[in-house]
């Protein structure tokens, strides 16, 4: 089991700042929805750093990225 | 290659694989920087893809910024060597050449010299992206010729100051008294002096820094590649730290960027007049014509 980047949606829309995902060093992973005004995390691809816990918490003090465990999915 | 070889028949593209079709249709080819640049990263496909980098690797942030702020990605070649930095940039949808362990600025000159014979009429963006040990300990001496040669294409050195790939030996710009795995006693000489050396050898447009500010980085990147194009040999030199051979926890990973910002890795920008009037030249254009965009978008939409 291992951690994955989770983003708070409803919160993360009212910002609609698209910091986070500037500072991924995986592509195509931490993407931003204009439609919902909202990041969202590809946990397929997400290997778990927290660098953008860190730029949405530590530099921005939002708080709407959090790490939680993967969830195991169906073949 | 060109946009005509990147572009699918209208026909095969339902045959074609996913990824490639979005990569035509949303990624950055043929768009300007505000469509498909560093500033929205996350809302197109980008040209790198999923690498089997570490987590949190600094270098393959830096990697990821590179691609999405090449001016012209259809009309670009990389060029890599043996290390960690090569296994995410022969990842992208740019044409990658691997060079035999530290010959890469050999190849480059030999392939920026071939472009321009063979395609006099337009620009063809040689960039060579390879660590601190292809550049600066095994490629010494060939990327030194290159620069004293004058071979106009550019040269990035993703500077993690360790062998990373191989386990932990010390390289030579690991810093003074650096502790690592294979080398235990610590380093007993400093770090070479890499931007002088680059400013000696004719280097007209050199940069160091750490890429904390994405802007920044994403110009700089930009302006190596447009000097390069029509001046000399330019040279990035950028911190891309190794959290694994430096134990830094990875959600520190951009902190301790920051920290290497204001020491060792202090912004330093040098350019001769040449270099200096050609990028006035080239911003002038680019202001003029996203001015010219953002007009035509208003008179569209009234």
């Amino acid at each position: 089991m291992y951690y994955v980047a989770k983003v708070d949606s409803d919160k993360c829309a009212d910002y609609k700042c698209n910091m986070c995902t500037l500072y991924c060093p995986e592509a195509n992973t931490l993407m931003f929805d204009k439609e919902n005004n909202t990041s969202w995390v590809d946990e397929d691809r997400c290997k778990g750093c927290a660098l953008c816990v860190y730029v949405c918490t530590d530099l921005l003090d939002r708080s709407c990225i959090t790490m939680e465990m993967a969830q195991a999915q169906e073949a | 290659m060109s946009m005509k070889y990147i572009t699918p028949a209208e026909t095969f593209k339902k045959y074609l694989p996913k990824d490639y079709v979005e990569l035509v249709d949303y990624g950055p080819f043929g768009k300007s920087q505000e469509e498909a640049g560093p500033g929205n990263m996350g809302q197109f496909k980008e040209l790198l893809e999923e690498h089997p980098m570490c987590s949190g690797c600094w270098m393959a942030y830096f990697i990821r910024v590179i691609f999405a702020a090449l001016p012209n990605p259809e009309e670009t070649v990389t060029l890599g060597t043996a290390g960690c930095g090569r296994l995410a940039i022969s990842q992208a949808a740019v044409p990658f050449i691997y060079g035999n362990y530290g010959d890469q600025n050999a190849m480059a000159s030999g392939l920026t010299r071939a472009f321009r014979l063979r395609f006099p009429e337009k620009h063809k963006d040689v960039i060579t992206i390879a660590g601190d040990g292809g550049t600066m300990d095994i490629g010494f001496s060939m990327t030194m010729h290159s620069w004293i040669r004058g071979e106009k294409f550019t040269t990035i050195m993703l500077d993690n100051e360790v062998y990373g790939n191989t386990g932990g030996q010390e390289s030579g710009m690991s810093p003074q008294g650096a502790v690592l795995k294979m080398a235990p006693e610590g380093k007993k000489f400093g770090k070479m002096p890499a931007t002088d050396l680059a400013k000696a050898a004719g280097c007209v447009y050199i940069v160091r820094l750490s890429p904390t500010n994405i802007k920044k980085a994403a110009q700089i990147i930009r302006r190596a590649i447009f000097v390069a194009r029509e001046v000399g040999p330019t040279f990035i030199h950028a911190y891309t730290s190794c959290n694994i051979e430096y134990s830094i926890p990875t959600e520190e990973v951009f902190k301790d960027a920051k920290e290497k910002e204001k020491g060792r890795f202090s912004f330093d920008e040098y350019m001769t007049d040449a270099a200096r009037e050609v990028i006035e030249r080239v911003e002038a254009e680019e202001k003029a014509a996203r001015k010219a965009r953002k007009e035509a978008m208003k008179a569209g939409a009234m």
